[in-house]
């Protein structure tokens, strides 16, 4: 498709990454080169840096172990249509992205460690919640819904019905066609989540940051946050930013390679499937799953957020959960006109980081077979995993004589660091267009961005609607970024959060997140019904 | 002889619209029935239902005397002794030709070895044996459509289903299938249920034709019953072309081969389709339109008066 | 048409910031601070209606931050900031090493201890014990010890921890690890784990356990003998600020009795002595760690930090 669209979307894409991606990393290659090739043996053979490598890549292994496994399962479980309470399910698992990281750490230990909610109501505690153990935990909790939506966006598009009826009518019971047809099949979708979540994970701070350091679990993340931490002099700066130019090496050595062998493609004949295609299951499993699905919920979402949404209403830390404690100080402190601003700022940036991403993400899977897209695929990859602190002082070198403290260098951190983010559920459903539906349309007298637009965009729906959702929600709880990047009126959220963890205001946090929740559910989930009314209407 | 298939009585509903509406229906062993009938008729349905994809709403399905479904309880498709052709091939994007013929026989507990050479011999004989290595998408739809056949046939049930396999092949393919089909037919003497659109396929095929209409059965005979005999105009018009004339007081069912050329009575060639051994006209009568069908080339024009007659007619019943 | 509006987007955006900035008349000064805001608002409110025309643009971020936004400015054309205020005396130190500030500092009464030729100490810090009610607070520092399950903070990324294991020394450390302390991040996740019960002892700042016990939560706070570790913030000028008189100005208030004043009654402890000032119970000493000494010593104690507590 060596067309004019096809030119110039690669044109775009070039430009975009190489402004966003390109021109930090040369930055920070530069400046780790000149400033700190001269230690940079000292810093590749400390043992710390070593065992902080290591436990990086063992936590990546453990959460990619842990939750591509589950979010797949919960893919297959909820396509069965006569799933009690299956449109609920669907929305409920997707649940704990609306956390902020900010708050999340917290939200486990008052949940599960010694005298928190567990403890004080059933007696018990999971001590293990404050070591490596929990850290894997609750990132991969925040990391099944990643996996769900983009399995499920695999299944929409791409299993069939067909090929499954085909194996039973051969005499594979369900057990079997799972492992013989429909797993060989998702292939392509589950390997682009489990490269994501890997390289994700590489990249996470905030839980091992809270949780780790008390284990003394360091991580290369949490060891480049104390190197900026007491980064006052040089040499802790310069050292900070060749530890991240070494993880992002690291990264493509070993995701490059990755993201070529993993999912081999498969042409399919694209015939959408529809509900009642799927078979239903047994009655057993129609009981069973429900529960399986509550309890998990319950323990990666609900105790969490109850912990959370108690600290938002509470007086103070410490103090029983009873109703004279109840408050309503917190929000009072968080409703100023200066969070209203802040919080609109950052609901803009949102909006326009997903909305952009998406064209970006969408270019990037369409192209996604020729060498230059998958160099792009490559390169967004590293400034995924590059720490957001990092990233922004590439951002701020390479730019700030011009760009600071304007809202388009926040922008730009954004597109950078979530472009990665958007064009991985897009390739999970299509990894190249379906010809006879363009030709059928242009036959029709659309010229190709209509017929596009008409018969593509629909059926990737799903897909797209995942990634915009996905980049809106992290770009609204960034926070590492926008705090360093930000200028006089150009504050966002991060600012106010900050503010306030700073004072150690836990309550003012925790109910600083409850509102960002709901004035992103509140529009989203009406949102969500208009739509399934127009739908049936 | 015993029956393979007996169906009594059986619904199946879609949420709220009923899509199989109290079928009976019985398939001899050894027998071919046709299942005839237009899009949306339920005929992919009732295949479902019989594999067991689908569950009924009432009635019972019974496979070589054994109750396999009812309203409540249905044995899962693996377990039934059935076979399914689909329409769209249904073949493994991941897996090659040999190893999809393989497949039943492995799931039957046959050793890797053993099961490939004998897919291999079930493709030789379908003459495709040279594309064993092959996965579908360096198969033609003819090719992937006797995959599909033999992978079936490995299954070694005791009911063929086929859900419109030539619907998606052009027509020397078709035909080269079928003849396949007749010629398995009488080396397995399996018996099978074929569903399709196409008259000519099923009168063909068919020891037995059942004419499947908006999710009921309205007629089921012998090829030769349901094209002479329809029951009513629907089951006319699904099993060839048909005319309808005016009688003194009831109308006549007229197909195109009952009339001929010459005779007592007159009309206007309002088309003529020269079709190679034939040639088909259209005629303006004063009873209505007639289509005839005359062996040779045309010999008359649009806008011709002629004369023609009648060999055969039929009365639909309760006219 | 996401197109579109995408664009839209960005271009009101960008508009929305130039003009804040265009609307003031002079040129404003910048101000980066890690100080929280709490007290770094009314001080900034209170210099601008005092400085007519003035406008005091902020940069408020944690130390981690700040340090970054400094060395980038450092490499991308030149700091931007006309002062910095810091929290800890290392950061500012490492500053005037690298020549970005210093050079002048305001008339001021405020004690020499905390002042150099190039900075001058203007908010403090204490290091205090927090003890979860119905546990004995220790009387002094030794006492920490036998309080039960004892939480610190991390000195790889709080400059106040960093002091304090400047202070103590590592030994001090290794002696409560072994009687089963845990460390976590930074002083406020000592005060919020002690109140919420996950440990029963602990050495966060003052600021933050008086808040917590204010807000109602079981904990008490002790001072213990032979003191509070005393961590001060200091602020400075820029060495190459084109705005000097404004800047000057706002370090000179900062100093003055007034922005004291501001400073204690926003809840963080002034240097100035008699002005009004937080929780400060009497005659409780402080001590100060040696901060030079520290600068240098820094990467060999956290060495050592590193095999009691490390991974």
């Amino acid at each position: 498709m060596r067309s004019g669209l096809a030119r110039s979307a690669l044109a775009l894409l070039l430009a975009c990454v190489t402004a966003v991606v390109v021109v930090p990393m040369l930055v920070l290659l530069r400046t780790s080169w000149i400033e700190g090739r001269g230690r940079l043996a000292e810093v590749i053979t400390d043992p710390d840096f070593r065992s902080a490598v290591a436990n990086s890549f063992g936590l990546s292994a453990a959460v990619t172990g842990l939750a591509v496994p589950v979010g797949v399962a919960i893919a297959l479980a909820l396509r069965d249509p006569r799933l009690p309470g299956r449109n609920f399910w669907r929305a409920a698992v997707l649940l704990p992205v609306l956390v902020p990281d900010f708050v999340l750490a917290y939200s486990w230990l008052r949940a599960y460690a010694r005298a928190g909610l567990t403890s004080e109501a059933f007696g018990f505690a999971w001590p293990q919640v404050q070591g490596p153990v929990g850290v894997t935990v609750i990132v991969a909790s925040q990391a099944v819904p990643l996996v769900y939506l983009i399995t499920a966006v695999g299944l929409s598009t791409r299993a069939e019905p067909t090929t499954e009826r085909a194996a039973r009518a051969s005499g594979a019971r369900p057990l079997t066609v799972l492992t013989t047809v429909t797993l060989p099949l998702l292939g392509p979708a589950i390997a682009t989540a489990a490269v994501l979540i890997f390289v994700l994970t590489l990249g996470t701070f905030a839980v091992p940051q809270v949780i780790g350091s008390p284990a003394g679990f360091r991580t290369i993340t949490t060891l480049i946050y104390a190197d900026l931490a007491l980064g006052s002099d040089p040499q802790s700066f310069v050292e900070a930013i060749t530890l991240a130019v070494l993880l992002v090496v690291i990264t493509v050595i070993v995701v490059a390679p990755a993201d070529r062998l993993l999912g081999e493609r498969l042409s399919l004949s694209r015939t959408p499937a529809r509900d009642s295609d799927w078979g239903t299951g047994s009655h057993a499993t129609r009981i069973v799953v429900p529960i399986v699905l509550a309890l998990y919920l319950i323990f990666t979402c609900g105790l969490p957020l109850l912990a959370l949404v108690s600290a938002a209403f509470t007086r103070a830390v410490g103090i029983p959960l009873s109703p004279e404690n109840w408050t309503l100080d917190n929000f009072l402190a968080v409703l100023t006109p200066r969070t209203g601003q802040a919080l609109g700022r950052s609901l803009l940036l949102a909006v326009a980081a997903g909305s952009i991403l998406l064209v970006l993400g969408g270019c990037t899977a369409a192209l996604s077979r020729t060498r230059s897209g998958r160099a792009v695929s490559v390169l967004v990859a590293l400034t995924l995993v590059l720490p957001g602190s990092v990233l922004a002082i590439g951002l701020l070198i390479g730019y700030g004589r011009w760009l600071a403290d304007t809202v388009l260098i926040i922008l730009l951190a954004y597109l950078a660091k979530l472009w990665a983010l958007a064009h991985r559920p897009i390739s999970a459903a299509v990894d190249r267009l379906a010809p006879a539906g363009l030709q059928a349309a242009r036959a029709s007298g659309a010229d190709l961005p209509t017929a596009l637009a008409t018969v593509v965009v629909p059926l990737l729906r799903p897909a797209l609607i995942a990634a915009w959702g996905l980049c809106f929600l992290t770009a609204l709880h960034e926070v590492t970024m926008s705090s360093l990047l930000y200028g006089p009126g150009t504050e966002t959220l991060a600012v106010v959060v900050l503010n306030s963890a700073d004072l150690g205001r836990i309550g003012v946090t925790a109910a600083l997140s409850v509102l960002v929740t709901v004035v992103v559910v509140v529009p989203g989930g009406a949102l969500w019904m208009l739509g399934r009314r127009s739908r049936h209407g | 002889m015993a029956d393979v298939l007996q169906l009594r009585d059986l619904s199946l509903a879609y949420a709220t619209t009923l899509a199989l509406d109290s079928v009976n229906l019985t398939v001899a062993e050894g027998e071919v029935l046709a299942l005839l009938g237009p899009s949306g008729s339920g005929k992919s349905t009732l295949l479902n239902a019989i594999a067991g994809f689908l569950p009924l709403r009432s009635g019972e399905i019974f496979l070589r005397q054994r109750r396999v479904a009812t309203a409540g309880s249905a044995e899962p498709p693996e377990k039934r002794e059935i076979a399914l052709v689909f329409q769209d091939y249904g073949l493994w994007p991941h897996l090659t030709a040999l190893d999809t013929v393989a497949y039943p026989l492995r799931r039957r507990g046959v050793r890797r070895d053993l099961a490939r050479s004998q897919a291999q011999q079930l493709l030789d004989r379908l003459g495709v044996g040279q594309l064993a290595g092959r996965k579908p998408a360096q198969l033609s739809g003819g090719e992937q459509q006797r995959v599909g056949l033999a992978r079936a046939m490995a299954r070694q049930a005791a009911l063929y289903l086929f859900d419109e396999p030539t619907a998606h092949l052009d027509a020397q393919v078709r035909d080269v299938f079928l003849a396949e089909l007749a010629a398995r037919r009488r080396e397995l003497g399996a018996a099978a249920v074929y569903a399709t659109h196409d008259a000519a396929e099923a009168l063909g095929l068919a020891d037995r034709v059942a004419l499947l209409v908006d999710g009921r059965l309205i007629q089921v005979g012998t090829p030769q019953e349901v094209y002479a005999q329809p029951v009513n105009m629907a089951a006319a018009r699904l099993t060839g072309p048909v005319s309808l004339l005016a009688g003194s007081d009831v109308s006549v069912l007229i197909r195109p081969d009952w009339a001929k050329l010459g005779g007592d009575r007159t009309g206007i060639v309002a088309d003529v389709w020269f079709r190679g051994s034939h040639t088909d006209y259209v005629l303006d009568t004063p009873d209505g339109q007639l289509q005839l069908r005359a062996a040779g080339l045309p010999a008359h024009g649009r806008g011709e008066a002629v004369s023609w007659s009648l060999d055969h007619s039929w009365t639909l019943p309760g006219d | 048409m996401v197109w579109l509006t995408a664009l839209l987007q960005l271009w009101l955006l960008g508009a929305c910031g130039s003009q804040i900035a265009a609307t003031t008349t002079a040129t404003p000064i910048t101000l980066y601070t890690c100080v929280n805001d709490t007290t770094i608002q009314p001080v900034i409110q209170k210099f601008e209606a005092g400085h007519a025309g003035v406008k005091v643009d902020l940069f408020r971020a944690p130390t981690g931050q700040l340090n970054a936004r400094v060395a980038s400015d450092v490499r991308s054309g030149g700091l931007k900031a006309d002062v910095i205020w810091a929290c800890d005396p290392l950061t500012m130190q490492d500053y005037v090493a690298q020549g970005l500030v210093g050079g002048w500092t305001p008339q001021t009464d405020i004690p020499a201890t905390v002042c150099t030729p190039d900075y001058v100490g203007v908010a403090v810090l204490y290091m205090v014990a927090v003890t979860r009610t119905g546990h004995q607070a220790p009387a002094t520092w030794t006492d920490l010890s036998r309080a039960g399950k004892v939480a610190v903070p991390d000195p790889n990324v709080a400059a106040s921890a960093l002091g304090a294991l400047g202070y103590f020394g590592p030994d001090f450390y290794a002696n409560l690890k072994a009687k089963g302390a845990a460390q976590v991040s930074t002083p406020d996740d000592v005060t919020t784990g002690v109140a919420q019960g996950i440990y029963d002892a602990g050495m966060t700042i003052a600021n933050s356990a008086y808040a917590a016990q204010k807000s109602g939560s079981p904990v008490t706070v002790s001072w213990p003998k032979p003191g509070a570790v005393a961590i001060y913030g200091p602020i400075a000028l820029s060495k190459t600020t084109k705005n000097s008189g404004p800047a000057q100005d706002f370090v000179s208030f900062v100093a003055s009795r007034d922005g004291q004043a501001l400073v204690g009654s926003s809840g963080s402890y002034p240097t100035l002595p008699g002005v009004a000032s937080p929780t400060k119970p009497e005659d409780t000493p402080t001590v100060n760690p040696d901060w030079k000494a520290l600068a240098n010593q820094k990467a060999t104690l956290l060495r050592d930090y590193a095999k009691i507590f490390g991974g």
